[in-house]
């Protein structure tokens, strides 16, 4: 549910300072990949330069427009596959404005949830950091794409998908850290507790039922695909 | 197998093992007569999606100077249960868990396509992994906030059971104390003054070691000893705390005169996170993470003083012998490397500034350490943050990139010994029958150490052929070569990768065609780069390019056909082809030149080309060049400055730099706004599709290259013009006509030029 966009990158502070990928974005790249750019021609034994292959003719460089779009087809990047599109793309649009109180309320009953099984001052750290989440809202210093964000993960939560709801936590971290820093590491701690306390109940529906399953391995003749 | 280039490639698919020859030449003298080394360049933990590991334990020959592990090349008599090692002949009885096997019902380390296979070893406490953090207050409140934000964000990439440290300095160095409770509390040293190990850990009170790995019950979370779980806890537990610490940090208070430098103590600072893991967790996998925004100025392993009036060393200060602090800074970090790599623990370098910090003398804790360096201008820039992510990336299995504490072991059959190693490892000094007299890189052992690696990092392996002449393999047989690599996955688990390879003798004599066919001029010429650049390090510049240009007349010479005395009738057959053109690039690059560049960049981009795997070193020696046009595709075009034409856009890709350039008419087609009008849409296509290849090329790439978008005329066009071969220049510009490219401003030598020498040498019967 990350974002896929592309920004400049610091062009103040770095010399030449790269683009900046979103967590979305990165976590894409580990996917298929086009034909990556590697081809090289071989010069000439003798070393000279092929006659340039530049439909350029002899004389002062042309000042006329580039052929219009009729006359020459797009170049395809030179990838096999066409070029993902990079550009912000459309996030859906809520009706209406989100609500503080729609991300905060659930996070609040999953921290109560886990009062008595997690330690008192673990609860009270996540619990301040709740309130400076429900003050940088209120006070109108959180962008839109993190409330938004912050939505979806509270969704994630509440249908113990914990694994989704920590990676938006990570993609909240890693592209909108100087918003979220102080308060989003109880938010990734509430998941974790949560998470825990889930599947402590859940083990305990299960002891009777559950018996110690030996990693039985065979060595030597494995079934390997 | 239709042709040599897709055996190859099959083998570095499956393998990660690239041969600089296919076909081995049969004697030690026909093999020295090759002029390129027997070598390879080995990716030992190359991802392989399509194999899972198997959880079991390999089976070892018993011949206790050979333990080469069972593998598909070894004969083996399912009938008596018997298999012959091939490396040694020793018979094995297979272990009892065997006896189900038959020609039917093989385990999968005899099945050919299983020349390379990983192990998971059940056996031993699995340890968590260490991060820990030592962290330059030094630095301006804009990049320390930054750096503060990416270590924060950190805190969610690692995983959640690693345990973290943290170490700040400045004028003082500070180890903080991790808890769960409020308070915070360090313990403060002196920069000024080194200290032992021991000592480090009795003012730390960590009076004694953690409790040893053998005590603990495997699979069961180990519990850490009290007395380093105060530096360094689990994630999970301190995350909000230790969030809170990095964001109350502030920079260092000690006063900053005007023409000073700030007091840094990083040798003081590496000193302590080096003896504090030492003493709390040998042989586990750990990483140390230097962030440092300038040069370390005072105490042990100070680089230069803090009298801005004095600059740091430059490559002149050094020519001259007048880098006052260079030997005794650099004694003090390889110290400390060399005993990092003991321990087992790699030290990465993230060094941002706009001014040089102390890679040269600093270098040896990356390299041998098998840890990262990074260089950029500034925490607050995207280089520095997405490099940073990029470390803690993971894999199709969700498993992080990183793995740790790897040694290495080469065995060989007898006609063979390993000669060395040149990459981000140390020797572990093991002799053994295998290992030859000479040595080629790091020698003298068939194990080398890997402390940290990723599955790109890439070793160089040299062999010698040792077989007498008097003494010819058999037709038709074949050498082998295992490669064993233990290490710490991710996960924490411990693995072993075996990777057994054979390749078949030749007799030069009468078969000298088979092995030139089986050249591989690309892995050739990294692993003679490889050699070059590992000299440098040591010897004068100009004899290493007169050695390398040696080497390349004898193989134009041995390899070329020519009529004595003749330079017109040279040619090199298709698998010679490109090598005299890498050998030309290489000459003139940042690896083996110095001018232009500081020794931190130097040392940065040295430390790159030790460790990164064939494709990316090729474009570190030779750039990649693609051009895009209305006249069809992109298509990669010669490296060389006729292919810098008006109506093109260049797309170069030197690993460090990403460039894109466009022509004159380009650049005046853009400036008129013609990409805005809807009858020229194509050619706001042809200005995005480099844009959009460039974008593939950033996003895989660590460490994230700088990235420049320049036209003709541009200053920053001269990256490109600096790169190609000046085929035209300011010399000879009317001979090639106006319109043809680019002239270059220069007098260093073109590929043409370098040619016509290398041919005349080549057919001279002087040499």
């Amino acid at each position: 549910m990350a974002e896929l966009y592309v920004k400049p990158g610091n062009k103040e502070r770095g010399w030449n300072d790269p683009p900046q990928f979103s967590y979305g974005l990165q976590a894409l790249a580990g996917g298929p990949k086009r034909t990556p750019l590697t081809k090289r021609v071989a010069a000439p034994q003798d070393g000279s330069p092929r006659v340039p292959t530049s439909q350029t003719s002899p004389g002062p460089p042309p000042v006329g427009p580039p052929p219009p779009s009729d006359k020459a087809s797009r170049p395809p990047p030179a990838g096999s596959h066409p070029a993902s599109s990079v550009g912000p793309t459309n996030f859906p649009v809520f009706e209406s404005e989100t609500l503080l109180e729609d991300v905060l309320k659930p996070l609040e009953e999953a921290l109560e949830d886990c009062r008595g099984h997690t330690k008192k001052q673990v609860c009270d750290d996540i619990s301040r950091r709740l309130g400076l989440l429900r003050e940088q809202w209120a006070g109108g210093k959180l962008s839109v794409p993190v409330k938004k964000r912050m939505v979806l993960l509270v969704q994630e939560l509440s249908s113990h998908q914990w694994d989704a709801a920590d990676d938006i936590h990570r993609s909240l971290m890693v592209d909108h850290v100087t918003e979220v820093s102080q308060w989003m590491v109880g938010v990734k701690r509430l998941i974790a507790e949560k998470r825990n306390l889930s599947s402590e109940e859940q083990s305990n529906e299960e002891k009777s039922t559950a018996t110690a399953e030996e990693n039985q391995t065979v060595p030597g003749v494995q079934e390997v695909p | 197998m239709a042709t040599y280039l897709e055996f190859i490639q099959q083998n570095e698919e499956r393998d990660g093992v690239r041969f600089s020859w296919n076909v081995w030449p049969s004697s030690r003298l026909e093999a020295t007569r090759m002029v390129v080394p027997l070598a390879c360049l080995l990716t030992p933990l190359k991802e392989r999606p399509d194999l899972p590991p198997v959880q079991y334990e390999p089976v070892l020959c018993s011949r206790t100077t050979c333990k080469a592990i069972l593998n598909p090349l070894c004969q083996v008599d399912y009938r008596a249960k018997l298999w012959a090692c091939n490396f040694c002949f020793q018979r094995n009885q297979f272990p009892p868990a065997y006896t189900g096997i038959s020609e039917v019902n093989q385990p999968a380390e005899l099945m050919p396509q299983f020349s390379t296979i990983e192990y998971v070893i059940q056996r031993g406490a699995q340890s968590p992994l260490i991060f820990l953090y030592v962290v330059d207050t030094c630095l301006e409140e804009d990049d320390l906030q930054a750096l503060k934000e990416s270590l924060q964000m950190s805190l969610s990439l690692l995983p959640p059971d690693a345990l973290v440290g943290l170490i700040t300095f400045g004028r003082m160095v500070q180890v903080h104390e991790l808890s769960c409770e409020g308070i915070s509390k360090s313990y403060v040293f002196r920069g000024t003054k080194d200290l032992t190990a021991k000592q480090i850990q009795d003012m730390l009170g960590l009076t004694k070691p953690a409790m040893p790995m053998q005590q603990a019950r495997p699979g069961q979370p180990q519990e850490q000893p009290f007395v380093s779980g105060r530096f360094l806890q689990p994630i999970h537990k301190i995350d909000m705390n230790l969030t809170d610490l990095l964001g109350e940090l502030q920079r260092d208070p000690w006063p900053v005169t005007q023409g000073k430098r700030p007091l840094r103590s990083t040798g003081v600072a590496l000193s302590i996170a080096v003896g504090l893991l030492e003493g709390t967790f040998p042989n586990t996998g750990a990483r140390i993470m230097l962030f440092t925004g300038g040069p370390p100025t005072q105490g042990p392993g100070m680089v230069v003083g803090d009298e801005l009036k004095v600059p740091i060393r430059s490559w002149h200060d050094i020519e001259k012998d007048n880098a006052r602090f260079m030997k005794k800074a650099t004694k003090h970090y390889e110290m400390l490397a060399n005993r990092t790599a003991t321990n087992g623990h790699c030290i990465d370098i993230y060094a941002c500034a706009l001014d040089q910090t102390g890679l040269l003398e600093m270098k040896c804790c990356a390299n041998l350490t098998g840890g990262h360096m990074v260089m950029g201008d500034s925490f607050n820039t995207s280089l520095f943050k997405q490099t940073f992510q990029r470390i803690f990336s993971k894999d199709f299995n969700g498993d992080f990139r990183m793995a740790f504490g790897a040694t290495l072991e080469v065995k060989t059959s007898r006609e063979l010994k390993v000669a060395g190693a040149i990459g981000p490892c140390v020797s572990l000094n093991v002799k053994g029958p295998c290992v030859s007299e000479n040595e080629l890189g790091v020698g003298g052992s068939s194990q080398w150490k890997i402390c940290g690696l990723d599955p790109t990092s890439t070793l160089g392996i040299y062999f010698e052929v040792v077989n007498q002449h008097s003494a010819p393999v058999p037709q038709g047989g074949r050498g082998a070569v295992q490669f064993v690599t233990q290490y710490q996955h991710s996960s924490t688990q411990r693995r072993i990768r075996v990777t057994t390879i054979a390749r078949n003798w030749a007799d030069a004599q009468s078969q000298l065609r088979h092995i030139e066919a089986a050249f591989d001029q690309e892995a050739a010429a990294v692993l003679m780069a490889r050699l070059g650049v590992f000299r440098a390090e040591s010897e004068e510049g100009p004899d290493v390019l007169r050695w390398l240009d040696r080497q390349l007349i004898r193989l134009c010479q041995k390899f070329g056909q020519y009529n004595k005395e003749d330079p017109t009738s040279f040619r090199l057959s298709d698998s010679f082809s490109l090598y005299p053109q890498f050998m030309f690039h290489l000459r003139r690059s940042p690896f083996l030149q110095v001018f232009n560049n500081s020794p931190d960049e130097s040392s940065y981009y040295r430390h790159h080309f030790a460790r990164q795997d064939l494709t990316q070193s090729l474009i570190m020696i030779q750039p990649i060049l693609y051009s895009y046009s209305f006249h069809g595709p992109p298509e990669p075009v010669l490296l060389d400055s006729s292919s810098i034409l008006a109506d093109r856009i260049l797309l170069m890709d030197t690993f460090f730099q990403i460039v894109i350039y466009l022509g004159e008419t380009i650049a005046q087609w853009r400036k008129a706004g013609y990409q805005d009008m809807p009858e020229y849409e194509n050619f706001k296509h042809l200005l995005q599709a480099p844009l959009d290849d460039a974008q593939e090329i950033l996003q895989a790439r660590f460490p994230m290259p700088r990235y420049i978008n320049t036209e003709h005329g541009g200053s920053q066009a001269r990256f490109l013009l600096s790169k190609v071969n000046p085929s035209q220049t300011h010399n000879n510009l009317y001979a090639w006509g106006q319109e043809t490219g680019a002239p270059i401003l220069t007098d260093d030598v073109s590929l043409q030029v370098f040619m016509d020498h290398l041919k005349k040498l080549a057919v001279s019967s002087a040499c």
